[in-house]
């Protein structure tokens, strides 16, 4: 009974929640605009807004030596995340099922365990250190927390489940993965989406200044 | 030689029938080394039962391990495992109660110390200065490690002890949910003790070569036993010791695991069992040990836990427990009175704060 709930309709909910949330809070934003800017450009806000994207997402040189740990820590995460989300086997044979109606190769067994062991030493260390520093704990609000233990929760039973042989293990999964769906938009997880927006606007901004930020 | 009657009805028909002729056609070899043995002259047989040859060949107790095969494989070539027999009895009737005891003492060994010596308080109260004792990455993989550790313990043990102690609980269906789960969770996360552990070696080990002054704390029986205070380095030889123990149980426990869960190199049944047998004993000695690092950490000892949350610890507590670093620690300046680590208790900014605050002083 439970089961059918969590697989049928609490899933056409959470997913419609998701994407009508993700696409609305997309939309405010570019219909926010910009004050007009009516000082002379003195450099490309196109060029300095692709160099920001960029910039901000390769290893920064300068960090200290502990900041260097966390950008580590959050490549591995993001990417291992990426890889598990989109080219673990059991995941695209969901999405194909429920979705898109159609597959695509997935990675081999053992990228999908390594992206898993990856993805997993990247939040830990990302969620002890918040806990722990002193700037970073101030910093985090419960949105923070909430949004980080749910994906830790659904990463867990994720792995829990890997078996593949029990039903339970596999409806809590998804049953995580729901209220993770339903609470993305209104969350902090929207980075996911906003962080090339933002990291493009501040960019652009700057580049039409000439300061190369 | 059995006579063999059969009326196979459809496929499940046929395919009884030819099991039954594989089982006959299998049993062939065995009845003619039977009857060799006969006609050699032996004496017949004692037992009544004429299969128990033909079992005791096929189980190969008298015989090689080994037979010959075609077949390409580790283990291929032996058809019965007598020695799985041995290590699931050894297993179930020694490893588990053995381990099921030995936590068991060390649960009440440790309630019982709280009863008798109580909470170990700093003696000159807390004082209203602190000294920087971790900093953030040191805390940060000590709680790294801390986690992963505790979640292979937790599932550890469900798979060790769930037999005997969840199955009443639960009942088998659940059980097999939890199981599951567990040694999924189990075989995910092991590796990443790999590189916990790596981390903390490398980050600690300097702090945790042996040095004059530890072996009198031991003799002392560190301060734990009596009222005594020792004094001690950064790492008293208790937490040297733990440091060890951990590198070298920790190293046995990460190489037998990664035998167990990659059976893709070649390794035998035998190596399986042998390294199941390790990983077992050294991961119920491991739990053992963390408990009372636990309990020290906790409610064992006051202050003690401050310096893996905040990074720092009270200067009293430091002079009772680890008076050699403290004084060195104190003759530098670092000393960082209590409203400065309070105003920003970042232990790697306020690294010379104290230097810097007499500097000023001066």
């Amino acid at each position: 009974m439970i089961g059918q709930f969590i697989d049928g309709p609490l899933w056409t909910f959470s997913l419609a929640v998701f994407v009508i949330g993700v696409a609305w809070r997309i939309v405010t934003i570019l219909m926010a605009g910009n004050r007009p800017d009516l000082s002379t450009p003195r450099g490309s806000a196109s060029s300095g807004a692709i160099r920001t994207i960029i910039t901000r997402s390769v290893y920064e040189r300068t960090a200290a030596t502990r900041g260097r740990l966390l950008q580590i820590a959050g490549y591995l995460f993001h990417i291992g995340l990426f890889a598990l989300l989109f080219f673990a086997q059991p995941h695209i044979d969901f999405y194909a099922e429920r979705i898109t109606g159609f597959g695509w190769a997935a990675m081999p067994h053992w990228a999908f365990i390594l992206s898993a062991e990856l993805a997993f030493l990247g939040l830990l260390l990302l969620w002890i250190h918040r806990l722990l520093s002193p700037v970073t704990r101030l910093l985090s609000d419960l949105d923070d927390h909430l949004g980080t233990v749910l994906v830790f929760l659904v990463m867990l039973t994720g792995c829990l489940a890997l078996a593949q042989s029990f039903e339970a293990l596999r409806l809590i999964h998804l049953l995580l993965a729901e209220l993770l769906l339903i609470y993305f938009p209104f969350s902090k997880l929207m980075h996911t989406f906003t962080f090339i927006m933002s990291r493009g606007y501040t960019g652009a901004t700057m580049g039409r200044k000439g300061v190369n930020a | 030689m059995p006579r063999l009657s059969l009326t196979p009805t459809g496929v499940g028909g046929y395919t009884t029938a030819w099991s039954l002729l594989l089982i006959w056609l299998l049993m062939l070899p065995s009845q003619g080394l039977a009857e060799s043995k006969q006609t050699r002259g032996l004496p017949p047989p004692a037992v009544l039962n004429p299969a128990a040859d033909l079992w005791r060949d096929i189980r190969q107790r008298d015989m090689p391990a080994r037979g010959t095969t075609q077949v390409r494989g580790v283990d291929s070539a032996v058809l019965i495992n007598a020695n799985g027999d041995r290590w699931r009895k050894f297993r179930m009737e020694l490893l588990i109660p053995a381990a099921g005891y030995l936590l068991l003492g060390m649960i009440v060994a440790l309630i019982l110390f709280y009863v008798i010596r109580g909470k170990v308080k700093i003696e000159g109260g807390t004082a209203d200065s602190k000294l920087p004792r971790y900093t953030s990455y040191e805390r940060l993989i000590h709680w790294f490690i801390a986690s992963i550790f505790i979640f292979l313990a937790i599932t550890g043990l469900i798979i060790l002890f769930g037999r005997p102690l969840l199955i009443p609980v639960f009942g088998k269906e659940l059980f097999s949910v939890i199981a599951s789960a567990s040694k999924e969770g189990h075989n995910l996360m092991g590796p990443l003790f790999l590189v916990a552990l790596i981390l903390v070696f490398v980050k600690f080990v300097r702090r945790n070569i042996y040095q004059k002054g530890d072996m009198s704390w031991l003799l002392r029986g560190g301060g734990i036993i009596g009222k005594k205070h020792v004094p001690s380095n950064f790492f008293n030889m208790g937490e040297k010791s733990m440091f060890w123990m951990l590198v070298i149980v920790g190293s046995v426990i990460v190489a037998s695991g990664l035998v167990l869960i990659f059976p893709i190199f070649g390794q035998s049944r035998e190596w399986m069992e042998l390294a199941h047998v390790g990983h077992a004993i050294g991961a119920i000695l491991m739990i053992a040990v963390i408990m009372g690092h636990i309990y020290i950490g906790s409610i064992g000892m006051q202050g003690a836990i401050e310096g893996m949350t905040t990074g720092y610890c009270d200067l009293n507590w430091a002079k009772e427990h680890h008076d050699y670093w403290a004084s060195q620690m104190e003759r530098r300046g670092e000393a960082v009175p209590n409203e400065a680590v309070n105003r920003f208790s970042d232990p790697d900014a306020n690294r010379s704060l104290g230097r810097e605050l007499r500097e000023a002083e001066e």
